[in-house]
């Protein structure tokens, strides 16, 4: 019996989308490697999976949130970070979290150089919701991106292709990738550009001159653009270019953050704090950090709790508590218990398959899940409410 | 619960004619009641003033274009931190306050209830999420409606008549997000920003490729949310605001509601005379003489107060217009089918001719209006200042000195194209700022228990010390009750309260679903099956006010 489901496999969040059994297999419609991966991993059930592990012994719930609010209240440089999985629900706790214990709350890798503060917060931006880009770009130019695997369903989405969505864009689209890889977005493109990934975007400007006449246009970008050195920069000046641009067309920007719960985190840690990004709370009040080192370093962090996120590896030395849901088939029980070394790992449901939550679309639509299994297992939003209640700060 | 008597303050409820009558109150169970028990808290109120708690019918508090606002801004807040406390969460304050300060800042200034005043409905997830954030005070939100894609083919059907289908999509819609009121921004404007970066070309040009005109969406959404009898009426952020020579546009967009019931948002942007690219003149003594032969129109008035401010509107074009002007940082966004974003700082200078004359105007619409019931007050937060300086605006408007005073630091170009010149003595009474600051607001929002004493009204309270200067007695409250309860004390919160979601709901029929889905699958991205909130820890607890139609 098909089940429609919101897909929480990128940050597109799919609400289109209808799950189906195939014997073992679970198949998404439309088709989305991603997802399928996604919805594979998190409907696996283990058998005897422990409903938390401290240092990779099986504990129960009660015993792993009281550890790992001792191990709060003793540290001294605390971070909340993660959230690639997180749902709205959620990233509130977390927040609430940390500004009871004085933590640095961090939606973005921590143990990464990052550019600083955020270019957005200089000069602003232009953005629009994925129907006001499908409804209206003539033009969609990728920026050294490669949304087909990361966002597999973007440009279709966006109406572009044989097979896209309809459009109310009359004429003809074009679709630039400007990539010096050779991608699977690059190999659909109208138009594919070998420009090196530090040719600076100012570049882009000679587009709007070959493509004259074009009204609307869309440069869809993502983590490379603001990587290493010279990252604020670049971005910045992508936000000044479309700035200008304004006079004469109507150009909008499309980011695109790879996990489903990164804007959403981002958004709430901007309501709660006033600042999105990496924000310290350890002086009780708000305070954003836009240092560029790694921040575990640099702000000498000795305990991360890591929210619904499974993809941060830390230095040794800095005790570990994670949140999360079972990572299978791709994870196995004896690499869950040990869980990247975690001092104290509890099982969640995870949001949109066993959990129900909101999440923020990369564009900043809000949807909420419908999961369509059940679990035991609490909500990452539940353990940290209890571990608020268990610190006793 | 809490039993309260404030026992011999100078109470100040014009909703119920008491203007300034020394007598006790009494509060229980959240509700004002005629008597306590002995055993009740007594608080002494003698030599001071007790209001209704203020209730703010126009702000932007939450929601994404606020949060973008505050992402935008890190610079205006890190030198005002919210220290946490056992009793409050940590936040930050600046033009656009993290949500709990917006909460407990609204509080600490004697107001009790706030009104988002602009949703797009597709965001109203993130809209409840942060309204839930905002505690102390009871809180709605009115969805955007006025560039709708979906609701203009309906418009188009109905040859801009308010037809069943139109009055059925519009309660649907707020049913769907759990809105309180319709708010309408330049209407058919924003579309055509999105599509060309330009304006509609008054309120009777068609919007390209809907085969409607802003005049038709204002009669027939305003004529929709009339004969729905929702709560408050429509909400009109009208045409060309900003624009010399606009309160032509202005005449006719009330010309236009006339005759069923509308409000019309900051009407000082709206009330300039002159032509587009030249300087503005006021204009307000002609809305003003329109509203007093129209009673079933009012107003609040976006005053602008000297120093920064926050612009950030639906009206994208605006922000392209004040980008350019200014040169700083612009944020646009643009929401599919629904309306725009747009958030530029600002800062009102007064020297600036045209920054004097919008707050002349401002006060020329408090000063020569004849009937403060229709006149509200408002900064239009943060577009024309934060809601912080409402006491000062209150001294302004009480203190014909310190207006006078006020008056020589402004550009004396623009003051003088202003009536504020001619010997306008007016100062306002401790029950006229009653009146702009809760009771008018709430009746206007159909708040029948809010902004009112009476026996059974809710029990959200004021009062203060009754010093001479107002901004001081209007900046720190000795109390605040909220829900019957004691949240502040002397410029302390001693209580947190999350407040109330209100929301509004009117019936309609269900076969509406079988109209919008097909054009929800044209339009959106988006599916109709996803898009109502249904989720109950955003939808509730919320006290639903009925449509009456």
């Amino acid at each position: 019996m098909p089940e429609s489901l919101i897909c929480a496999g990128c940050s597109l969040v799919c609400d289109d989308v209808t799950a189906r059994r195939d014997g073992d297999k679970l198949c998404l419609e439309p088709e989305c490697a991603l997802g399928a991966a996604w919805l594979a991993e998190r409907s696996h059930t283990l058998g005897d999976t422990p409903a938390a592990t401290i240092a990779g012994d099986a504990v129960d719930l009660e015993t792993a949130i009281d550890r790992a609010a001792q191990l709060l209240r003793e540290a001294r440089r605390p971070l909340v970070h993660g959230f690639a999985a997180a749902t709205i629900e959620d990233a509130r706790a977390a927040v609430t979290l940390a500004d009871r214990v004085g933590a640095i709350v961090a939606t973005r890798p921590p143990a990464q150089p990052w550019p600083g503060a955020p270019a957005f917060a200089l000069r602003g931006s232009s953005t629009a919701t994925l129907g006001e880009i499908r409804d209206r770009s003539e033009l969609l130019i990728v920026w050294h991106e490669d949304p087909e695997t990361t966002h597999p369903r973007l440009l279709n989405r966006l109406g572009f292709g044989q097979d896209g969505s309809p459009t109310h864009v009359d004429g003809l689209r074009t679709l630039i990738v400007i990539d010096d890889r050779d991608t699977a977005t690059a190999r659909r493109a109208d138009v594919a550009l070998d420009w090196p990934s530090d040719r600076d975007v100012e570049a882009l400007a000679e587009l709007f001159d070959r493509f004259d006449g074009v009204r609307h246009a869309t440069i869809v970008y993502g983590p490379a653009l603001a990587a290493g050195a010279g990252g604020q920069r670049r971005e910045l000046a992508l936000h000044e270019l479309v700035r200008r641009l304004s006079h004469e067309h109507h150009v909008v920007t499309l980011s695109l953050p790879r996990a489903a719960g990164t804007r959403g985190a981002d958004d709430v840690l901007a309501w709660q704090t006033g600042y999105a990004g990496v924000v310290d709370l350890a002086r009780g009040h708000p305070q954003l950090l836009t240092a560029t080192g790694p921040l575990v370093e640099h702000e000498r962090i000795d305990l991360a709790l890591c929210v619904e996120d499974d993809r941060h590896a830390l230095p040794d030395g800095i005790t570990t508590i994670s949140l999360s849901s079972v990572p299978a088939p791709a994870g196995s029980l004896s690499s869950v218990l040990t869980r990247d070394g975690a001092d104290v790992w509890i099982n969640t449901a995870a949001a949109g398959v066993a959990a129900a939550g909101t999440l923020h679309r990369l564009d900043g639509v809000p949807l909420t899940l419908h999961p369509p299994l059940q679990s035991t297992a609490p909500t990452a939003a539940y353990v940290l409410t209890r571990l608020l209640q268990a610190t006793d700060i | 619960m809490t039993e309260i008597r404030i026992s011999g303050g100078a109470v100040h409820d014009p909703a119920n004619d008491v203007d300034g009558e020394i007598r006790d109150l009494c509060l229980k169970d959240g509700k004002v009641v005629s008597d306590v028990g002995p055993g009740a808290r007594r608080i002494d109120a003698r030599g001071m003033v007790v209001m209704p708690g203020g209730v703010d019918i126009h702000a932007h508090i939450a929601g994404p274009k606020a949060n973008l606002a505050r992402k935008l801004s890190p610079d205006t807040r890190r030198a005002d931190p919210l220290e946490r406390s056992d009793l409050v969460r940590s936040g930050t304050g600046g033009l656009v306050p993290s949500t709990f300060a917006t909460g407990y800042r609204y509080s600490l200034l004697g107001y009790t209830t706030v009104i988002e005043a602009a949703a797009p409905p597709l965001a109203a997830r993130h809209v409840l999420a942060e309204l839930r954030d905002t505690p102390m005070i009871d809180k709605a939100f009115l969805i955007l409606m006025g560039n709708n894609q979906v609701l203009f083919e309906l418009i188009r059907e109905s040859a801009g008549a308010v037809s069943p289908q139109l009055r059925d999509a519009v309660a649907w819609w707020l049913a769907a997000t759990g809105g309180y009121g319709v708010k309408l921004v330049n209407p058919g404007g924003v579309e055509v920003f999105k599509q060309s970066n330009g304006d509609v070309d008054g309120i009777d040009a068609q919007v390209p490729g809907y085969g409607v005109t802003p005049r038709q969406v204002l009669e027939a959404i305003g004529g929709a949310v009339h004969e729905l009898g929702l709560p408050h009426p429509v909400h009109v952020h009208a045409n060309d605001l900003g624009v010399p020579g606009n309160a032509a546009t202005t005449l006719q967009t009330m010309e236009a509601l006339s005759g069923r019931q509308a409000h019309l948002a900051h009407l000082q942007f709206h009330a300039y005379g002159g032509r587009p690219g030249g300087l503005p003149r006021s204009r307000a003594p002609q809305l003003l003489d329109y509203l007093a032969d129209h009673k079933e129109l009012t107003a609040d008035v976006g005053q602008v107060m000297f120093g920064d401010a926050m612009t950030m509107t639906a009206d994208g074009h605006v922000s392209a217009v004040l980008r350019d002007l200014d040169g700083g940082k612009w944020v646009n966004h643009d929401t599919e089918v629904e309306t725009g974003c747009g958030i530029v700082p600002f800062t009102y200078k007064a020297g600036n001719y045209v920054h004097a004359l919008q707050w002349g105007i401002g006060l020329e619409l408090f000063l020569l209006g004849s009937d403060p019931w229709q006149v509200m007050l408002s900064t239009d937060h943060p577009n024309g200042g934060s809601f912080l300086s409402y006491p000062k605006l209150i001294r302004l408007l009480m203190d014909r000195a310190f207006r006078d005073d006020q008056l020589g630091r402004a550009n004396q170009q623009a003051i003088k194209r202003t009536a504020l010149l001619d010997g306008l003595d007016r100062e306002y009474t401790l029950n006229e700022i009653a009146i702009i600051t809760r009771a008018a607001p709430a009746r206007r929002l159909g708040l029948e228990h809010k902004g009112q004493l009476g026996i059974g009204a809710d029990a959200d309270v004021t009062i203060y010390h009754d010093r001479p200067d107002r901004e001081e007695m209007f900046s720190t409250p000795r109390y605040v009750i909220k829900a019957g309860e004691l949240v502040v004390e002397e410029g302390d919160l001693r209580r947190v309260d999350d407040g109330l979601l209100l929301s509004s709901s009117a019936p309609f029929d269900g076969d509406i679903d079988r109209v919008l889905e097909p054009l929800f699958a044209d339009r959106y991205t988006v599916s109709f099956e996803h898009y109502p909130v249904d989720d109950p820890a955003l939808r509730e607890p919320a006290t639903i006010v009925r449509a009456t139609p």
